[in-house]
């Protein structure tokens, strides 16, 4: 009983050990030179340009229901929906547009990414470039990790404006907003600074969904199953982290407004 | 643009065409009740911690959220009953979803992509069983059954996770914030929400076994269906909630009688 328990403490400060290492050197690296701009860019368009249609597709359909919903509630307790621009708008700016969209890249790239480090594992690749005397972690974390900070932010702010636009359409047809009357009452709800913060929140998703899938797959083990299990664990861990980083946000940035 | 075009065109009609052959199984040949509550049991052990960690989480976001708007009208009273109605009726399934997706998807389509490049498929083909009876049905069916019953799992933790947030957020007491939620929510809210449910968790087993089932070329190919079913998973359940929420909407609007 002691004996088990000691040994599963033993294991579960080992995967905390190499997590932190990993986090460790990520930021040293990250920081110093050599930064492979070419293989950056490359990823960017991965991250960015190849998503964008998928993540697009979802938001705009998700901006539908929400200014539909608010419509809803606002029947409900005050009786008219003079207010659900602002209210759809806030929402889509505080909450919706950022978590979304780093949902469905996380599906997209964070899966793509540990799929490809974890074949690169077991086909002992990474220990050729061990070998070769190329910091893995240099090599493969950090053009991914800029990549993605940054390719996440461009996708929010596109993805923001988009759902934006998706509402304004939605409430012009079905509720019967003018669109100056729609960016009239936004304006009285939002402001730069629900952007500037939803930017921030998306650069943190950004960081998170590399690390996961780079740790997951660093440690795959044996055959096609452990690169589906490597997978399946990046993702799941990467879209809680990103749920309870969300919360933690939002609690924070909440004092600022 | 043309090729990716016509490759989701393909999918979709490949995938109606499989859905088909699963329902004429289910109507002339089915399987046993003993696998469908394996794959129940299976599901439901590998993803009720997930499912309940979102659920709390996104009650709690909404919960702040909705009292940071709020409280520039003063309305603070009614924060419990607008976070849990919006949670219920529609962030809250999708985002609960979107989780599972990642976990019940994934895992699936890895499974069944797995069997496939393996010819694990083909031999239970030449030993004269039906493969769609055999391992595809059970697991439509138990993947269906646990998801409903996780997503539901899912948002009452989210109702929890609002009424903490509600507490210690916005500094409201527990009586204040549990009275407005039976004024606000209705049952037909309740309704839709689960209603919601049902139709994630068919999107969501129809694709994973869909995916799983057609990979092709080894084990990049299961990678590929992995990755390509996660995708196709959140783009079909974001299009299914407008669908659901237009529904709900007019069937709202027929049993009112206006």
């Amino acid at each position: 009983m002691v004996e088990a328990l000691g040994r599963k403490l033993i294991l579960v400060g080992q995967e905390v050990h190499d997590f932190a290492s990993l986090l460790v050197s990520a930021f040293w690296s990250s920081l110093t030179p050599p930064f492979r701009l070419r293989e950056t860019l490359q990823q960017l368009s991965f991250v960015a340009w190849e998503s964008a249609p998928v993540v697009l597709l979802s938001v705009s359909f998700a901006a539908a229901v929400t200014i539909m919903e608010a419509s809803f509630h606002m029947k409900i307790v005050v009786q008219n929906d003079s207010l659900v621009p602002g209210f759809a708008a806030l929402l889509i700016l505080r909450e919706l547009g950022v978590v979304v969209t780093a949902l469905l890249v996380t599906s997209r790239v964070g899966a793509g990414y540990a799929a490809e480090v974890g074949s690169m594992q077991i086909t002992e690749q990474v220990e050729a470039l061990k070998m070769l005397g190329i910091h893995p972690i240099r090599y493969l974390l950090v053009p991914r990790l800029y990549a993605s900070i940054l390719g996440l932010m461009i996708l929010t702010v596109v993805a923001n404006m988009v759902c934006i636009y998706v509402a304004m359409l939605v409430s012009q047809w079905s509720l019967g907003y003018s669109s100056g009357s729609f960016l009239m009452a936004m304006r009285a709800f939002v402001g730069l600074q629900d952007l500037l913060f939803s930017v921030i929140k998306a650069g943190v998703f950004g960081a998170v969904i590399p690390i996961y899938s780079i740790f997951f797959g660093l440690r795959c083990r044996a055959g096609a199953e452990g690169v589906g299990l490597a997978t399946t664990s990046a993702v799941v861990a990467t879209s809680v982290t990103i749920i309870i980083l969300d919360f933690i946000l939002s609690y924070i940035f909440s004092f600022f407004y | 643009m043309l090729r990716g075009l016509r490759g989701i065109v393909e999918d979709i009609g490949g995938g109606v065409v499989f859905m088909g052959q699963v329902l004429s199984v289910a109507l002339f040949k089915p399987c046993s009740f003993r696998s469908i509550s394996e794959q129940i049991v299976k599901v439901t052990e590998q993803s009720w911690l997930t499912t309940a960690v979102a659920g709390f989480f996104v009650g709690a976001i909404m919960t702040v959220q909705f009292s940071l708007q709020i409280q520039q009208f003063g309305a603070l009273g009614y924060l419990g009953g607008l976070a849990t109605s919006g949670t219920i009726r529609e962030v809250g399934p999708l985002l609960i979803a979107f989780m599972l997706s990642g976990k019940v998807g994934a895992f699936t389509s890895a499974e069944l992509g797995t069997m496939r490049v393996t010819e694990q498929i083909d031999a239970i083909r030449c030993l004269g069983a039906n493969p769609i009876q055999e391992i595809i049905l059970p697991r439509w069916l138990g993947i269906v059954c646990s998801s409903f019953f996780l997503l539901a799992v899912g948002l009452m933790m989210s109702i929890g996770g609002g009424l903490l947030m509600g507490m210690f957020f916005s500094g409201i007491s527990m009586q204040e914030y549990v009275r407005h939620i039976p004024t606000i929510v209705t049952s037909f809210s309740i309704l839709s929400g689960l209603f919601k449910c049902l139709v994630f968790a068919m999107v969501l087993a129809s694709i994973c076994t869909y995916k799983g089932y057609t990979a092709t070329g080894g084990a990049r190919g299961v990678g590929r269906a992995v990755v390509n079913t996660a995708v196709a998973t959140m783009v079909a359940i974001v299009i299914a909630d407008w669908v659901t929420s237009v529904f709900s909407d007019v069937a709202l609007r027929i049993v009112l009688g206006d």
